[in-house]
C-alpha cells in the first residue's frame, strides 16, 4: 500500500510536469467544449450537436488517452532506466503495473467526467455515461500496457501506440458516415462504447459481452507479455 | 557471512562468452574494487548481482541466490549504476520522497542525507536541469536513503571533477565505518588503489589477479630499487641489495636525500604487464 502511495504521488507529479501528457488527457474535453459552445444547439443526425459531439469525443477520450499515457509511461520508464531503480528498490512488478494502471483510470475517469458538465443528464444516465466510459478506460489500459511492455523505448511504443489509438478512437466516428465501418466498429469494444453514449445513454448486454470479451483478451495478452519479457 | 559470493560464473550474450568463470568472495563491510577496461564484463557482474541478469554458476548477495532476489534483499541494497535513471521532471527532494515513501524513511531524514552529499539547497531543483555531478550526489543520496548493507557503486566518480570526485571518496570512507560493503567498479586506477581494501582485475572474462591494491603492485614489482631525488635535483636509481645500504646512508648522512620512493608499478602497469592492455580503454 505504502508503495502504490508512493508510485501514484510520483506519477501525478511527474504528469502534471509533462505538458505533452497533460495536453492528451485533456484535448478532448477542451474540443468537446469548444463544440458544444459553438455549435451545439443545431441539429444533428439524431437529436442536438452536442449529444453527438460529447458522445464522439467522450469515446475518443476513453479509447485513445490510455493506450497512449500507459504505453509512454511504462516505455520511458524502461528507456531512462527509472523503472529499474524502483525494482532495485524492492517494488514488485506486479504492483507497479496496478499503481500506473490505477494512476492513469482515475486521471481518464477525472478528466472524462467533464464530459457531464457539457449538458444535462439525469442521475440514470450519469451513472451508465460512468460505467460506459469505466470499461473503455480500463481495456484501453490493458491495451497500452501490452504496448509499453512490448516496446523497447518510448519511440517504438509511440509507434505501436498512436496509429492503434487512433483507429480505435475515429473508427466509432467514421461509422456514423459508412455503413461498411459501421459493421466493423460494432465488433470493437470503442464502437460498442459509441454506440451505447450516443443511443441514450444506456449500458446494453452486447455492450458488455463484446467489451468482457476485450478485456479476457487484453488481460491474456498482458500475462503472456509480460511472462515473456517482464519489465526489463 | 560474505556479502557477495560468486563462484564459476559464466555469462554469455549469443556466441560473445562475457564471463568466463568469475570466482569472487566479498566479506562484509569491506570496499571491493573490480576494475578492468570497457567491455571486460565489470557491469555484466553488477546485473547478475542485482538479480537483472541470468548466469551460469553460483552468485549470492547475503546467502540468497541472486536469481531469488526479493524484496528484503533489494531493500538491504542500494545502487549507483549508469542505467538506473532519475525522474528528470521531479525535483531533487520529490525524487527522494519517492524512495523515502518506497523504503518507509521518515521524510525528516531527507534533509541530512542531501546535506551528507552535498545537495543542500538544491531541493527544488528539477533532477533534469542538475549538472552530471549534482545527479551523480543525487543517485548517490538515493541509494544510501535507506542505509544499505551493500552498496553497489558503476564508475560513480566517471566525468566528475576531482573536488566532486574527492567528496564521494569521503562519504564512501564514512559509509564503511558504518559498516557498509561496497562494491565498485571503476576503470580509475588511482581511485580503486586508495579506496578499495581488495581489487580484482577484470581481462576478457576472466579475473587477471585478485587482492590487496599495494600488495599487487608489490607482487609484480620486477624492477627492485629506490628513486632517490637529491637536493641538487639529481635523480639516482640505487637497487635494493645489501651493498647499496652504505651509499643510501651516506646519503641520509649528508642530508642530501629531498625524496625517496621504492619503484613499484601502479595498477595500470600491473595490468599492462597481466593482459598486454591499457586499463582506461
Amino acid at each position: 500500500m505504502r508503495t502504490t502511495l508512493a508510485i501514484l504521488n510520483k506519477q501525478c507529479k511527474d504528469s502534471l510536469n509533462n505538458l505533452p501528457s497533460l495536453m492528451i488527457m485533456i484535448i478532448y474535453p477542451a474540443v468537446a467544449f469548444i463544440m458544444v459552445t459553438a455549435l451545439g444547439s443545431q441539429d444533428g443526425i439524431d437529436g442536438p450537436m452536442s449529444s453527438m459531439f460529447i458522445s464522439m469525443f467522450a469515446t475518443m477520450h476513453c479509447a485513445f488517452v490510455p493506450i497512449t499515457i500507459a504505453s509512454t509511461v511504462i516505455s520511458e520508464e524502461k528507456e531512462k532506466g527509472t523503472l529499474r531503480s524502483l525494482i532495485m528498490s524492492g517494488v514488485g512488478r506486479v504492483n507497479y503495473l496496478i499503481s500506473i494502471s490505477l494512476f492513469i483510470i482515475v486521471a481518464v475517469m477525472l478528466t472524462g467526467c467533464t464530459f457531464l458538465l457539457m449538458d444535462k443528464f439525469t442521475q440514470q444516465e450519469i451513472c451508465e455515461f460512468i460505467i460506459t466510459m469505466l470499461c473503455g478506460t480500463v481495456i484501453s489500459t490493458l491495451l497500452g500496457l501490452c504496448i509499453g511492455i512490448n516496446a523497447k523505448n518510448v519511440a517504438a511504443a509511440s509507434g505501436t501506440a498512436m496509429p492503434v489509438g487512433l483507429v480505435l478512437a475515429l473508427l466509432p466516428m467514421l461509422a456514423q458516415f459508412n455503413d461498411a465501418i459501421a459493421k466493423v466498429s460494432k465488433f470493437t469494444y470503442s464502437g460498442q462504447i459509441s454506440l451505447v453514449l450516443e443511443g441514450g445513454r444506456a449500458v446494453t448486454a452486447e455492450m458488455l459481452e463484446v467489451c468482457g470479451a476485450y478485456a479476457v483478451i487484453f488481460a491474456v495478452l498482458l500475462t503472456l507479455i509480460f511472462r515473456k519479457k517482464g519489465l526489463e | 557471512m560474505s556479502a557477495i559470493k560468486l563462484e564459476n560464473v559464466t555469462r554469455a550474450f549469443g556466441e560473445k562468452q562475457v564471463l568466463k568463470g568469475i570466482s569472487l568472495d566479498i566479506s562484509e563491510g569491506e570496499i571491493f574494487g573490480l576494475l578492468g577496461p570497457s567491455g571486460a564484463g565489470k557491469t555484466t557482474i553488477i546485473n547478475i548481482l542485482t538479480g537483472q541478469l541470468s548466469c551460469g554458476g553460483r552468485a549470492e548477495i547475503f546467502g540468497t541466490d541472486c536469481g531469488r532476489i526479493g524484496r528484503k534483499v533489494y531493500r538491504e541494497i542500494g545502487a549507483v549504476l549508469d542505467n538506473c535513471g532519475l525522474y528528470e521532471r521531479l525535483t531533487c527532494m520529490d525524487n527522494m520522497k519517492l524512495f523515502a515513501g518506497i523504503h518507509n524513511v521518515p521524510f525528516g531524514q531527507i534533509g541530512g542525507i542531501l546535506e551528507k552529499v552535498g545537495l543542500t539547497g538544491s531541493e527544488k531543483i528539477k533532477a533534469g536541469k542538475m549538472s552530471k555531478g549534482m545527479k551523480q550526489r543525487l543517485q548517490l543520496a538515493r541509494a544510501i536513503l535507506h542505509q544499505p548493507k551493500l552498496l553497489f557503486l558503476d564508475e560513480p566518480t566517471s566525468g566528475l571533477d576531482p573536488s566532486t570526485a574527492a567528496e564521494i571518496h569521503t562519504l564512501m570512507q564514512e559509509l564503511q565505518k558504518n559498516g557498509t560493503t561496497i562494491f565498485l567498479t571503476t576503470h580509475n586506477m588511482d581511485e580503486a588503489y586508495r579506496m578499495c581494501d581488495r581489487i580484482a582485475l577484470l581481462n576478457e572474462g576472466n579475473i587477471a589477479e585478485c587482492g590487496n591494491p599495494a600488495e599487487i603492485c608489490r607482487k609484480h614489482c620486477s624492477v627492485s630499487e629506490f628513486n632517490i631525488i637529491t637536493s641538487d635535483e639529481e635523480k639516482l636509481s640505487i637497487p635494493n641489495i645489501p651493498e647499496s645500504a652504505g651509499q643510501i646512508a651516506e646519503l641520509i648522512r649528508s642530508g642530501k636525500i629531498k625524496a625517496i620512493h621504492s619503484a613499484e608499478p601502479d595498477l595500470g602497469t600491473v595490468f599492462l604487464k597481466l593482459t598486454g592492455k591499457e586499463l582506461a580503454q
